[in-house]
């Protein structure tokens, strides 16, 4: 199979290896799954919300818009250290989980995504727009990402709502330029993904922008001068 | 399902006698394994994305971006209200190439198999070689599904279907795509086991 020299899976499972050792270092929870024939893979992440929109949010954390936590995660701490919302019980809470997938037909990434409530009832598209935050409700309904529709998760076969991949490579292929000119690297995922990823209520923390202008130009540098440190050590 | 129903029967039922016997359910709609077509409008989404993403495959989506609205929807109304001819003044569209080229970019398929996970597998295939050759049927199944091609000397342990049919395995995947292609202009591929009778 060729490889489209803009971005074919192999440029798309590297860019997802850099993201996710960010998230790692983070804790942003989003990992690698292979199929189950080892030949492809994605990324995922799933993460809880209270539905009437309220997040439950963590002090200190200032460098975004909304922070969603895992539930059980926002528990923990003692609760004079979290506003958290009384309300709530079980039944309001959503799962909310993203994929991540390289689409071969377009060669771009695609996002998957799909809501349940904890007992496993899914959320229908119109549930799933309630919990989108207004400012980006009117962006999507114009586009550049076309439309939302259902389709058959390629890997797992089961339902998943998607963002129409064909205006992916149109609006990126600025960004790319763009950074090309200034002479700066830019992880695609990240890039790709802070974009298309806020209009249904995925947020990505700013760190993830400061790590990748740095891991493409320096991780080779990086390990060499930390071999010539520790040769000089000795 | 949303798959086209000629599929599910070559896929699920190719031995059984027409007319196909089904089983309609009302109630309990399984919304976590099934997709939810609640409206024509669904339907018709459904189908043009696989048309544009075939396009993709094919011409880089030069094809069906050129093509205005009423076209897509005229695409759709041939194939709603079974009018061929209304269908194929905007198909045949889809089914041409450049003269310089032997023949479309990569070919848009899929091929299933109930024994596996994955729904169905889908990957970058070109039509023609570096060489100029033609790549056949075989060629493809080689590649993307070797498991599903008997050893040369082996017994034949699967059925390769389209349309009901078995094409022999050295038909060239071009020619398969232009005439055996499915409305929304892929190649819907079974794999199903050889019957034992």
């Amino acid at each position: 199979m060729e490889e489209n020299e803009f971005f074919g899976e192999k440029t798309f499972q590297h860019y997802c290896a850099e993201f996710i050792k960010h998230s790692q270092k983070i804790g942003d929870g989003w990992e690698w799954r292979a199929s189950k024939d080892c030949s492809d893979g994605y990324m995922c992440k799933t993460h809880f919300q209270v539905k009437n929109g309220t997040a439950v949010s963590h002090q200190g954390t200032s460098d975004h818009v909304q922070t969603f936590l895992p539930v059980e995660e926002a528990l923990d701490p003692p609760l004079d250290d979290l506003e958290v919302n009384e309300t709530t019980t079980a039944a309001e809470v959503i799962k909310y989980e993203y994929h991540v997938l390289y689409s071969c037909s377009y060669q771009v990434p695609v996002l998957y995504f799909r809501a349940s409530f904890l007992d496993g009832r899914p959320l229908a598209l119109k549930d799933i727009w309630e919990g989108v935050h207004e400012c980006y409700k009117m962006r999507l309904l114009q586009g550049p990402w076309d439309t939302i529709t259902q389709q058959e998760h390629p890997i797992l076969g089961q339902p998943f709502f998607v963002l129409h991949p064909c205006k992916t490579s149109e609006f990126m292929t600025p960004v790319l330029k763009n950074s090309q000119k200034i002479n700066r690297n830019v992880n695609y995922i990240t890039s790709w993904l802070s974009m298309v990823g806020p209009a249904v209520g995925l947020n990505l923390p700013l760190s993830y922008a400061t790590a990748a202008s740095q891991d493409e130009g320096n991780v080779d540098g990086q390990d060499s001068s930390i071999e010539r440190k520790s040769l000089e050590e000795h | 399902m949303h798959y086209p129903i000629g599929l599910l029967f070559d896929l699920l039922a190719s031995s059984s006698a027409l007319p196909w016997n089904i089983t309609v359910h009302f109630k309990s709609f399984p919304e976590k394994d099934l997709l939810h077509c609640p409206s024509k409008d669904v339907i018709e989404a459904h189908f043009m994305s696989c048309v544009k993403e075939a396009d993709a495959l094919k011409h880089k989506s030069q094809v069906i971006n050129e093509m205005q609205k009423k076209d897509h929807k005229q695409l759709w109304m041939g194939l709603q209200n079974d009018r061929f001819d209304q269908f194929w003044a905007i198909n045949r569209k889809l089914m041409e190439y450049p003269a310089e080229e032997n023949g479309f970019r990569y070919i848009p398929f899929r091929i299933y198999q109930t024994t596996t996970e994955r729904p169905f597998i889908q990957k970058l295939f070109r039509p023609v070689s570096t060489d100029g050759q033609l790549h056949t049927l075989g060629d493809l199944l080689k590649e993307v599904c070797p498991s599903a091609v008997a050893p040369e000397d082996g017994e034949k342990k699967n059925q390769v279907m389209i349309h009901g049919i078995e094409p022999m395995l050295e038909t060239p995947l071009q020619w398969l795509s232009e005439h055996l292609s499915y409305p929304d202009n892929f190649l819907h591929i079974s794999i199903i086991p050889q019957p034992t009778d």
